[in-house]
């Protein structure tokens, strides 16, 4: 080792406030961020510190993580295939069953091409980088999850943002681009902070009425609404007039990757450009495999969408009841706006003390600088189990 | 719509739609740091920008708030914009 660690100037300076913050947070109890679950017995229940906890906060929005289907396609996927594909997709990296997962996307949304990812991050970070290039404008709702924000700070194309679910604001700012260039409107279906829901069918409208591209990404809606959990623009009736369509198979689809479906054929040329597609690894052969479990589960199995939201009424009900105002309508995720920060995190122990785990968000994560406690409804929760939470946060003081 | 687009009437509505989010007493000034000065996040600077946008009715990039660190800098960006169209 070096006799002095002198460096020109202190590299981790700029995390000072956020570490204060942090500290203040942590002598309220247990650090809220990044926290360690010793064991997980079910989509619904875990173990910390020898203790089973509910679980509230997953996005494990089916619950198919235990699926007897989908865990044993993973498993026999790892026998037969092994455990990593070590490359890329350009590279060794696309096995058939990727290309089998590609087809089913396919068929899941009725779509002309399907591009398959190794993150919902990436996707959305390759799609948006690489369908809007030099001249080309981005317009994207302001209250868009990070890795949009990321994709179109990768493009070279220009980003406006349009406030936050209004069809209004876009067609005024949509109005006022230049005649050159394409346009690539970019919105959520269902929202990942607050639950609220986009109105697709007046975005498809006006889209439609200035020449724009429509891109919705799905990744908390696909799984919960529409037939047979096809997502939001199924729902509304517009899926076939969606442009691009990204998910994640982080969440209903109880794996990880994720994905971009067009009804344009030329979403596949990306494959040869878009750097967040070439230069990493691709989806391993037990993610791909339940990916594809789960999405013929959505297909053929019980419809779980509809126990989803039967338990999502449920916790919304009671919470209203119990006193709290949900900031959004019933839906998979319920969210509860708390006065201040330091109120949100002294809540969020004193649920976990009473054996219920929910999310804590915080600015800059959430909109219009919100503390939340966030809660997200699985198909597998139990009615007794939305009625313990429900039971916790009753007891809040 | 607003008619003056002229670099005071800029500065008098920036200077007013800062003042209130504005965390710390700093005057505003045209040299002001918005971030350092102001205290105002980068979160915070697009709901400013979002106002500003409405009241002149332009669009402001994202790529171009991320350049803009003094009041004046904010400024410059809208006369330019306001006055392209
Ligand atoms: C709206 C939205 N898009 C994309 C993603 C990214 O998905 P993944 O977890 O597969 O990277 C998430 C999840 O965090 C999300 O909430």
């Amino acid at each position: 080792m070096f006799d002095s660690d002198a460096k020109k100037s202190d590299i981790f300076e700029k995390f000072e406030k956020i570490g204060q913050r942090a500290e203040a947070v942590l002598s309220l109890g247990k650090l809220p961020f990044g926290m360690t679950f010793d064991e997980i017995l079910s989509p619904t229940r875990a173990l910390v510190n020898g203790r089973e906890i509910i679980l509230a906060g997953t996005n494990n929005y089916l619950g198919l993580t235990f699926s007897e289907a989908v865990k044993s396609a993973a498993i026999d996927a790892i026998a037969r295939q092994g455990t990593a594909t070590t490359g890329s997709r350009l590279a060794n990296g696309t096995f058939r069953e990727h290309i089998d997962l590609e087809e089913d996307l396919k068929t899941f949304f009725g779509a002309k091409s399907a591009v398959v990812f190794t993150t919902g991050y990436q996707a959305n970070l390759a799609a948006i980088s690489t369908l809007a290039g030099r001249g080309d404008h981005l317009l994207i709702d302001a209250d868009s999850h990070a890795c949009i924000y990321d994709g179109c700070r990768l493009s070279d194309a220009e980003t406006i943002r349009f406030r936050h679910n209004s069809p209004e604001d876009l067609a005024k700012r949509l109005a006022r681009l230049p005649d050159e260039g394409a346009r690539l409107v970019v919105v959520e279906g269902l929202y990942s902070m607050l639950g609220d829901v986009a109105p697709l069918d007046e975005f498809v409208a006006v889209a439609h009425e200035h020449g724009a591209y429509l891109y919705v990404d799905e990744a908390h809606s696909v799984g919960c609404y529409g037939e047979r959990g096809r997502g939001l623009a199924d729902a509304l009736g517009v899926l076939d007039k969606i442009d691009f369509l990204s998910g994640t198979f982080s969440k209903s689809f109880a794996s990880i990757g994720g994905f971009c479906v067009s009804r344009h054929s030329g979403l596949d040329l990306m494959r040869l450009v878009s750097r967040p597609y070439l230069f990493t690894a691709s989806g391993s052969p037990s993610n791909v495999a339940a990916a594809r479990a789960a999405m013929g589960e959505m297909m053929n199995g019980p419809d779980l969408s509809r126990e989803l939201m039967a338990r999502a009424h449920q916790l919304h009900a009671g919470l209203a009841e119990a006193g709290f105002a949900p900031a959004s309508p019933p839906g998979p995720i319920i969210a509860l706006p708390r006065p201040d920060e330091l109120t949100a995190v002294r809540e969020w122990n004193q649920l976990l003390a009473a054996g219920i785990y929910v999310n804590l968000a915080v600015p800059p994560a959430t909109p219009h600088a919100k503390s939340l406690l966030r809660l997200s409804v699985s198909a597998a929760h139990s009615a007794q189990e939305i009625d313990a939470i429900v039971s916790a946060f009753r007891d809040l003081t | 719509m607003h008619s003056g687009t002229d670099q005071k009437t800029i500065f008098e509505d920036v200077a007013r739609v800062l003042s209130a989010r504005s965390h710390t007493q700093a005057a505003i000034r045209p040299d002001t740091r918005i971030g350092a000065d102001l205290e105002i996040d980068s979160v915070e600077i697009f709901d400013i920008v979002m106002e500003l946008e409405d009241l002149y009715n332009i669009s402001l990039p994202v790529e171009a708030a991320s350049d803009i660190d003094t009041v004046q800098d904010l400024v410059a960006k809208i006369g330019q914009l306001a006055n392209v169209r």
